[in-house]
């Protein structure tokens, strides 16, 4: 069986990606299970989906805690543990991702780690929309179970709702993805399947909870301020002080995250542990006093690490 | 004391009473609401939540709020606001507690909860004259889950279920509850934040059930950028498609008639749930959406 778990943030398509790898493999005549798992279910939040692919009925149920492919289409989701994109990898594990940042320290990561080229990516042109295929197409490649054929087809059948235009761009990027992957092809190994001759699962009883453990009281005020939020930017706004005219009602008012203080002398002050980049300030500052910047990180300001 | 303190948008606190770290998506057009509201109502206010995407707001073991907050199932928020204030009633009654001044039942719902399947408690809730708070955050769709039409999704717009566009009319909620003869029914939206505080003072010094529709521009349902989100919020008002209004006294008036409305297709432009309007052959469609807003203001008397 071959299991394969796909990273990304809402939005960026990894559902769709698995859903293309996975219909793929049906139509190659495989057993196939995909699943997406949302966690907070909004655009932005780390999020993940895995495919099992099986010549046999697949018993196994839930997430993939041990996969023989892991595909992360976001480097920035790297900083943020509870995505748990290395989780359970081991030394067979291939890993594929777009070029970690700069400053990241080496990966934990027992396994064989490829990177894809965006650059080359960026010069087809292929818009973001349609890069869910582009990571379905080289994932397809690097299982090596799939035919080109087949991969198309599935591309189709999950984006037909999208008219034809869609389907066409994203067959592009999907045998864009395929073909980036040729010299990996099939490097990705099945594993032996301890599970598939297990017999199914059997009846498990849950017994009855306390109401204080099955309706879960918060009992402190305002724990959500341990919530780092500014870990969803990818570009930062940034208050220029000259030009700042303290007219507080516009950016700290219309600010949906509170993350807009106002301090003593009246001037609007950006809480970046907790700005989820929504940039609405830039917009709203009638004196164009707020900038975009590119996200950079430093915790000596109180940015999260 | 009953005064309004609210007059001009520099009398909106400075300090903003929910903390940040919430789930909701950046540019929550919800959210700018529901912290602008709870900046008035106070933090002894009781939130009463039906399932929606505010439910995020508290997800265990994190809550924004300083004060309570109390989830239900979708369908009957203002039933559990009912509970909650009978409970508040019977601790005074008994004097465990002196006043429940400040203390606000408000319940939160999103439009699919209140023009659906919530509806019917609401309305139970209004016939009981229950004194309560009931703000139902309008994002036109199930957004939580992923942004189906809901009962209040508006003609055209396309969802995760109507791909090619809605071809249902949004329900007139203000109509419906105002025909429930309520204390007081009002719409608003968080890119007029004045006129929301304002409201909000008042219904907030008044008794029983006080309703407030909210518009939410959604970046994600709505497909367009967040930044754009108060934006959003203005041309909704100053095309004339949200007309920011108020129920009371039986009477309904008007408080803020765009003194030349934008044309509606500025509006739905911005707006890629709005692209099955823009496919060759609809043009009928968007003339239609500018006759029904042209209409409505015709019986608008000038203020």
């Amino acid at each position: 069986m071959y299991r394969i778990r796909f990273h990304g943030r809402g939005g960026q398509g990894m559902k769709t990606a698995s859903r293309i790898l996975g219909t793929a493999c049906f139509i190659e005549g495989y057993e196939v299970q995909d699943a997406p798992r949302y966690g907070a279910e909004r655009r932005g939040a780390p999020m993940f989906a895995y495919v099992r692919v099986s010549h046999t009925t697949i018993y196994e149920r839930g997430v993939v805690p041990v996969p023989d492919l892991v595909v992360v289409a976001d480097a920035s989701l790297m900083a943020i543990p509870a995505a748990g994109l290395l989780t359970g990898c081991t030394p067979q594990t291939i890993l594929i991702m777009p070029p970690l940042y700069a400053e990241t320290p080496p990966l934990p990561f027992p396994g064989v780690h490829l990177t894809m080229d965006m650059d080359k990516i960026r010069e087809t042109q292929i818009s973001p929309s349609h890069l869910s295929s582009l990571w379905a197409g080289a994932a397809a490649r690097l299982c090596g179970i799939v035919t080109e054929t087949s991969l198309l087809q599935a591309v189709e059948e999950e984006l037909v709702l999208l008219g034809e235009e869609a389907v066409a761009k994203n067959r592009q990027s999907a045998l864009f993805g395929w073909r980036l992957m040729e010299a990996h092809t099939g490097c990705v190994t099945e594993k032996r399947e301890p599970s598939s001759k297990a017999p199914p699962p059997e009846w498990i009883e849950f017994p009855w909870d306390p109401v204080s453990m099955s309706a879960p009281a918060i009992r402190s005020p305002e724990t959500s301020r341990g919530v780092i939020t500014g870990l969803w930017r990818s570009v930062r706004p940034v208050i220029d002080d000259a030009r700042c005219g303290k007219c507080w009602w516009n950016c700290s008012v219309h600010c949906p995250d509170s993350a807009i203080t106002v301090n003593k002398e009246g001037a609007p002050v950006i809480d970046y542990a907790h700005c989820k980049g929504c940039l609405i300030c830039v917009e709203e500052c009638p004196r164009r006093a707020i900038t975009v910047r590119p996200e950079e990180r430093d915790p000596e300001k109180g940015d999260p690490p | 004391m009953n005064k309004p303190t609210i007059k001009k948008i520099t009398d909106l606190s400075p300090h903003r009473l929910i903390a940040p770290g919430t789930p909701t998506c950046a540019g929550c057009g919800a959210l700018a609401g529901v912290h602008q509201i709870y900046d008035i109502l106070g933090e002894k206010s009781i939130f009463v939540n039906g399932a929606g995407c505010m439910t995020l707001l508290a997800t265990y073991p994190f809550t924004p709020f300083k004060g309570s907050w109390l989830y239900t199932a979708m369908a009957c928020a203002s039933a559990g606001a009912q509970g909650v204030r009978d409970a508040l009633d019977i601790l005074m009654e008994k004097k465990r507690r002196q006043s429940d001044e400040a203390m606000q039942v408000v319940v939160l719902t999103g439009d699919g909860s209140a023009s659906g399947m919530g509806l019917s408690a609401t309305s139970a809730a209004m016939d009981r004259q229950l004194d309560f708070i009931c703000i139902c955050y309008d994002n036109e769709g199930y957004g939580n889950t992923g942004h189906q039409y809901s009962r209040s999704t508006p003609y055209g717009a396309k969802t995760a279920t109507s791909t090619k566009g809605f071809h249902g009319v949004k329900k007139d909620l203000f109509a419906i509850w105002a025909a429930h003869k309520p204390t007081y029914v009002a719409t608003v939206t968080a890119a007029f934040p004045l006129d929301l505080a304002k409201k909000i003072e008042k219904a907030s010094k008044m008794k029983g059930p006080r309703m407030f529709i909210m518009l939410a521009p959604c970046p994600p349902g709505w497909h367009f950028d967040p930044p754009h989100a108060v934006n959003m919020g203005k041309l909704a008002v100053n095309t004339g498609i949200w007309p920011l209004k108020e129920y009371i006294d039986g009477k309904v008036v008007h408080t803020l008639i765009p003194k030349k409305r934008v044309p509606v297709e500025a509006y739905l432009k911005s707006q890629g749930r709005f692209a099955p309007l823009f496919l060759p052959g609809n043009e009928g469609q968007i003339q239609a959406i500018q006759a029904h807003i042209d209409d409505y203001w015709a019986l608008v008397p000038p203020s």
